[in-house]
């Protein structure tokens, strides 16, 4: 009898002590609390209300996705070809410095093959839109890295593959290691492992499809 | 393997709407038993028949979200799917029996939105706003 009161009250304290909420879905920028009517729930099972639309509610990129007026849908909707266009056709400037870049030849390979998602690799920086940068960065490489990034058209994106890319990793206390490529070019989506299996890294090449979608160019130019 | 007659008996067995969505979503025309269905409302197949779905493509998935990602499966059904558990999560036994009842929600990647996964994190931020400082005119 005293054991299973002993064990309830265990479990009740532990669930008190357990935070309520996954994660708080607003950042509190300002001192007031936001304005909005309902509080966000914190996991949703409606597919037609899912959680990363409940999550991004009231935020600019919400705001930016519903079209006000007339013309602002027809810019929304060249948005969304141009989007597609470009979802439809990634090619990665291939920047393989260490072991993440045989992953990375992986994704390439005959198991997960990126062809089928218009992902082909290309040697070239100027015909390419994507950098993926697998592998440790050194502090002789970063300038090469910078000047292959400079010479890549826009629009542009990178994705940082692997520790040693993400943050110098297990080399971080070295002395030639840059601490993370993002010190050198701007990162849309870093792929964590060491290194990341090929499968991490196609997962990466999604959502950075995923981000390209939620490009709105011609409205945001439109709304200024 | 893909033939006519495999997508012509899909039609049949499926149905002609379910066959325009399969097109849309998943790009081939699959038949299978309905195993189940997950929280969320996706789907889940399988068929074992070697002169229908090529070994490999034997399980798969029917999204209810539009805009859908791998992250969308749940972590039982996931096992499924990859073959760790050979029963599906409602009628395996040890899955029943091992989910604890304090398991928190399952929520897919939030990456790119608001509720996107921050670590706590006390180093120095690498990029600043900019705060302009004038000086006093003389």
């Amino acid at each position: 009898m005293s054991l299973v009161l002993k064990a309830a009250r265990t479990t009740a304290s532990r669930s008190m002590a357990r935070p309520n909420t996954l994660f708080t879905a607003y950042r509190s920028l300002h001192s007031t609390k936001p304005a909005s009517l309902e509080p966000i729930p914190t996991s949703s099972n409606d597919p037609a209300k899912p959680m990363t639309a409940l999550a991004n509610r009231d935020s600019n990129q919400f705001g930016l996705e519903m079209p006000n007026n007339k013309a602002e849908y027809v810019l929304s909707t060249m948005d969304k070809i141009a989007n597609w266009a470009r979802q439809g056709s990634m090619w990665p400037m291939t920047f393989g410095l260490a072991c993440c870049a045989v992953e990375m030849m992986h994704m390439a390979a005959a198991r997960y093959d990126q062809d089928r998602l218009g992902v082909v690799f290309r040697a070239t920086p100027r015909q390419s839109d994507i950098m993926i940068v697998a592998g440790t960065l050194t502090n002789k490489m970063a300038p090469a890295l910078r000047k292959v990034y400079d010479q890549m058209p826009e629009p542009r994106w990178v994705i940082s593959m692997g520790s040693c890319a993400n943050g110098g990793g297990y080399y971080h206390y070295s002395y030639s290691v840059v601490r993370g490529c993002d010190r050198i070019v701007p990162v849309d989506i870093y792929v964590p492992g060491c290194p990341p299996t090929a499968e991490a890294l196609l997962y990466g090449m999604l959502q950075l499809q995923r981000k390209m979608r939620r490009s709105r160019k011609g409205v945001l130019w439109y709304r200024k | 393997m893909v033939s006519l007659w495999r997508t012509v008996r899909s039609i049949q067995r499926t149905g002609l709407k379910e066959w325009w969505r399969q097109m849309q979503y998943i790009g081939d025309a699959k038949s299978g038993r309905l195993v189940g269905t997950d929280q969320l409302g996706n789907r889940y197949y399988e068929n074992y028949n070697g002169e229908e779905e090529v070994p490999g493509r034997h399980r798969w998935v029917d999204y209810a979200q539009h805009d859908y990602n791998g992250s969308q499966v749940p972590p039982g059904w996931h096992a499924w799917i990859t073959h760790m558990r050979q029963l599906p999560p409602h009628e395996d036994p040890i899955v029943q029996k091992y989910t604890p009842a304090w398991q928190s929600p399952y929520v897919e990647n939030l990456t790119g939105t608001r509720g996107a996964y921050r670590p706590y994190n006390t180093t120095k931020p690498k990029v600043y706003g900019w705060e302009p400082k004038t000086a006093d005119r003389a």
